[in-house]
């Protein structure tokens, strides 16, 4: 089949791209609805929960992915310690809202400036060696986290082993009519099954109120990123992870701007673990171990690295696929005995690995491969009869010109 | 000051700081070899330490003819990792390779969860019991000499077959230059495969020798903190050097055991802060480590 | 006359970007022959193509053997040493080191000799012998280099740009070495910009452009070609 062509920049590709966003956002609307109380599949006798409370934590992991993509994506700056900071933001923001009796979004005000300096500090050695010391510092300290937040000076803070709970609720404001807005979801006629077989409980309402906050949060981070990265600072970025001697010497600062992309993604983790304290009501410290910090990196690869889209897919993965493995109860031919057990680790390894090898760009890339046999956007052809052909490559690149091609050529040639 | 109390610190610290060093010194080989830092040494030790346990317990070999199994059986498995997993990938870009290695690190660590299941396990004792120095508080047990004993001999060893054999040139060869390597007709990739299987073996003998420890049990993730002070080791070291690996093991053993019980501000559960502290501490002031060879980077 | 070496329709590029569009050469047995070429004209590639290192077409023909296809690591084994640009030693390694890790390919137990004859030709290896290689001068590591290539007992030398970031006193007296390898024998490859030194010793001479062969001839010949005088010998 014949990909539809679309020119960029026409009326047909502003229409397009409005259809795009419409069923976009009519999704995450539907979802809150949808997912809230009913949010079960059933596959071969086994229920996979698709709840929100499910959802709401992808959101948190996103957020902190997001950040992975601004560190590891665009600067390309191994860093693999994203948990810490998820955890650091989770505490700070447990502790301000419980103690000190901060609402919920405010504690970002601390959260932020609080991430952004610890990850500035972190990426230090990344500024004078190359190579993976980054890596392993990171990780250290990722694997540190846990017993730093159970240590006895901490423990007023922290509640050592015991994490620490928020009392205080996220409560749906009454003038947003989501009972409405359910029951006329309900009401339809055959779609109505989906969308839950009663009106909202008041937990329910709080829920769906949470995650359009994380939404909008999480909507504004992505904004944030989109932003930087077409920024001056954001092509710096770039420019360093393509070839970082060839960055200086085009006069990019190389530790102004590795640090302030440690300290922008940093930031983002930490966003992503206020959310998720948002939504569990509790930071525990195992909760935020070196498996998780690998587990965000899986997210980072599975979705595609140096993709916005990719953070989302790979933050749904990591927060629904262990859940789910460990749902499953029975496959087959499979005995039973190794379906218990961390079967959701082994799968996410084994994704890791297989992606790496078949898919290097991830979901995201198979799914524009998958998108291009059916619409492919043009650029415009150049006005100007003397400009160089050249410059339309920029708008191309955007899409489908197949660079990881001719990359992977140029990696077998030079091996 | 407590004598007797310090000596004691320091015999903790001495078999402490000689595990690091073992796994420290499987990360130095790789990375002299490929200047990856395979992240998934700790676990692919575990599993190896696991294998010894299942043929001593399961099969009836005796313990160190488990262990010497073990450790070839972990030396052919790295290999197949080198040539299956690691090898297609080009060696100068880190990302890929790095995220094979997490793979790796998930994949194995649950494998070994799913197979011997989470309940921590009785390693077989590989020295005799007892103490050779006790004096007071101050114990120094065989356990300890012995581990002290086996880092040094694999060290000797290594050195040996580094120095002294062909294959020994070939590795030095290919981690000095690789194109010239092959310009004088080594074949790159089983000599780095050779160094995968030397760097497991290694890692397997010192995470047999960790389990063997009488105050350990043997669990799915009990490599996770010694990856950790086993990072800290080889940086400190200098990442490229097997005797910096050895220094670096005892110096993080050290400060594990000596220093954080004499700060008083330090509290007991620091110790594995303490490691990553000392890391970012070393990369930051000192990158080269103690014994490492400093790095170039041409444009 | 024996032939050793003969390039027939030469290709080689890397990734999408061809940079030899079909070469012929060949090289007879115990000469001295030099290819010629400003930077990009693709001498290096030229040699990086028959040792194997980058992916070729066409056929390099070694005594009835062909290379194209070859691994690189093979190459040596079938007789061809080479000293890549930029000297290509190893420079952790001592200076004993690097000539035994040339020796790698051989099997025979005449290595030590051999090594004895290198410290001889040149004493300075021999009092450098446990020094790591990266520590010597320039002009001492290419000799190392050298050395190093010829402990393989290759039938045939590539060398790539020899005078490189070289003193012109310490070139000069490379380049009567090199003749001396000659003279006992050792077929040399020549890759070079230095037109007048390398032709000084040369039999005979390519000159290669844009990956293409535009003159050839006798080395004498092209010495008094006047193209050839104004594009490389400044005159």
């Amino acid at each position: 089949m014949a990909a539809k062509k679309i020119l960029v920049g026409s009326a047909q590709h502003r229409t397009y791209k409005a259809v795009v966003w419409g069923l976009a956002l009519l999704a995450l609307v539907l979802v809150a609805f949808a997912f809230n109380d009913v949010g079960q599949i059933t596959l071969f006798d086994n229920k996979y929960n698709l709840s929100l409370t499910r959802i709401n934590k992808a959101i948190a992991f996103i957020i902190a992915i997001l950040g992975l993509q601004v560190i590891i994506g665009y600067t390309g700056q191994i860093a693999l310690g994203q948990s810490f900071f998820f955890g650091l933001g989770a505490y700070i923001t447990a502790y301000l809202v419980q103690d000190q009796n901060w609402g919920y979004l405010s504690t970002l005000a601390v959260v932020v400036p609080a991430c952004f300096i610890v990850g500035v500090i972190l990426g230090l050695p990344a500024l004078r060696i190359h190579g993976l010391y980054l890596a392993l510092v990171t990780l250290a300290f990722a694997a540190i986290f846990p017993s730093l937040v159970r240590l006895d000076q901490l423990f007023d803070i922290t509640n050592g082993s015991n994490g620490k709970s928020v009392e205080s609720k996220l409560v749906a404001p009454d003038w947003l009519p989501l009972d409405g807005i359910a029951g006329v979801l309900q009401g339809i006629p055959y779609f109505g099954q989906f969308f839950g077989d009663g009106d909202l409980s008041s937990r329910e309402a709080d829920r769906v109120w949470k995650y359009m906050l994380f939404v909008a949060v999480a909507a504004v981070c992505f904004w944030l990123v989109a932003n930087l990265v077409k920024s001056r600072p954001g092509r710096a970025m770039q420019a360093i992870r393509d070839n970082e001697a060839s960055a200086a010497v085009s006069g990019v600062d190389l530790a102004r701007t590795k640090s302030m992309a440690f300290g922008v993604g940093s930031a983002l983790g930490g966003v992503g673990g206020t959310v998720y304290v948002m939504e569990l009501g509790i930071a525990s410290p195992d909760d935020f171990s070196q498996l998780l910090a690998i587990n965000f990196i899986v997210g980072l690869v599975v979705g595609g690295v140096a993709s916005l889209p990719g953070a989302v897919v790979g933050g749904f993965v990591i927060a629904l696929i262990p859940d789910w493995a460990s749902s499953t109860q029975s496959v087959g031919f499979v005995p039973e005995r190794w379906l218990q057990g961390p079967t959701g680790t082994l799968f996410l390894g084994a994704l890791l690995i297989l992606l790496t090898f078949f898919l290097p760009g991830g979901i995201v890339a198979g799914g524009r491969k998958l998108k291009a046999k059916f619409v492919s956007l043009v650029p415009q052809p150049p006005d100007l009869p003397n400009t160089p052909t050249a410059i339309t490559t920029d708008d191309a690149v955007d899409d489908d010109v197949d660079l990881d091609a001719i990359e992977r050529a140029n990696q077998v040639q030079t091996t | 000051m407590d004598v007797q109390l310090l000596l004691a610190r320091i015999f903790d610290g001495l078999a402490n700081g000689s595990t690091y060093a073992m796994v420290a010194l499987a990360l130095v080989i790789i990375y002299k070899a490929t200047t990856l830092i395979n992240f998934a040494q700790g676990e692919m030790a575990m599993l190896g330490a696991f294998i010894a346990y299942t043929a001593w317990f399961n099969f009836g070999i005796p313990m160190w003819g488990a262990v010497i199994l073990a450790v070839i059986l972990s030396a052919i498995l790295a290999a197949l990792v080198e040539r299956v997993l690691i090898r297609p990938f080009d060696p100068a870009d880190h990302l890929p390779l790095v995220i094979i290695t997490l793979g790796l690190f998930l994949g194995i660590n649950s494998l070994a969860g799913l197979i011997w299941r989470l309940d921590p396990l009785r390693f077989p004792e590989l020295f005799p019991s007892g103490n050779a120095i006790d004096w007071g508080t101050a114990r120094l047990s065989w356990y300890t000499v012995f581990t002290v004993a086996t880092i040094l001999l694999s060290l000797v060893g290594l050195t040996l077959l580094l120095n002294k054999t062909k294959v020994g040139l070939a590795f030095r060869a290919v981690s000095s230059n690789l194109e010239s390597s092959q310009l004088v007709g080594i074949k790159v990739g089983p000599t780095l495969q050779f160094g995968w299987a030397l760097a497991a073996g290694v890692g397997t003998l010192g995470a047999c020798v960790f389990a063997a420890n009488p105050v350990l049990q043997l669990e799915p993730s009990y490599m996770l903190r010694v990856l950790i002070f086993a990072s800290a080791a080889a940086a400190l070291g200098g990442l490229d050097s097997l005797w910096g690996a050895l220094a670096g093991g005892l110096a993080v053993g050290f400060v594990q055991s000596v220093v954080v019980q004499y700060i008083p501000w330090v509290p007991n559960q620091m110790s594995l802060a303490a490691a990553a502290v000392v890391l970012l501490a070393v990369l930051l002031f000192r990158p080269a480590g103690f014994f490492g060879t400093a790095q170039v980077s041409r444009v | 006359m024996t032939r050793l070496l003969d390039v027939k329709d030469l290709k080689a590029g890397y990734g999408p970007v061809q940079v030899l569009h079909g070469i012929d050469f060949h090289v007879d047995d115990g000469e001295t022959v030099v290819i010629l070429g400003a930077n990009g004209a693709g001498k290096t590639t030229t040699l990086r193509a028959i040792c194997g290192m980058i992916d070729t077409s066409g056929s390099v023909n070694l005594e009835g053997g062909e290379l194209v296809g070859s691994d690189a690591a093979d190459v040596v084994r079938l007789g061809v040493a080479h000293v890549p640009q930029g000297r290509g030693t190893f420079p952790e390694l001592t200076v004993e080191d690097n000539l035994d890790v040339g020796a790698y390919t051989r099997k025979d137990n005449e290595v030590a000799a051999d090594k004895e004859k290198w410290f001889e030709t040149y004493p300075v290896l021999y009092e450098r012998r446990t020094q790591t290689a990266g520590s010597l001068s320039g002009g001492e590591q290419q000799m190392l280099a050298v050395a190093r290539a010829l402990m393989a007992r290759p039938r045939l030398l590539l060398l790539d740009e020899p005078s490189l970031g070289l003193a012109p006193i310490i070139v000069s007296d490379l380049f009567e070495r090199f003749a001396n390898l000659n003279d006992d024998g050792t077929t040399l490859l020549i890759v070079e910009q230095n037109a007048r030194l390398a032709l000084g010793i040369a039999d005979r001479g390519y000159v290669l452009e844009s990956g293409e062969i535009s003159a050839q001839g006798p080395a004498d010949q092209l010495l008094n070609d006047d193209s050839i005088r104004k594009a490389y010998l400044g005159v």
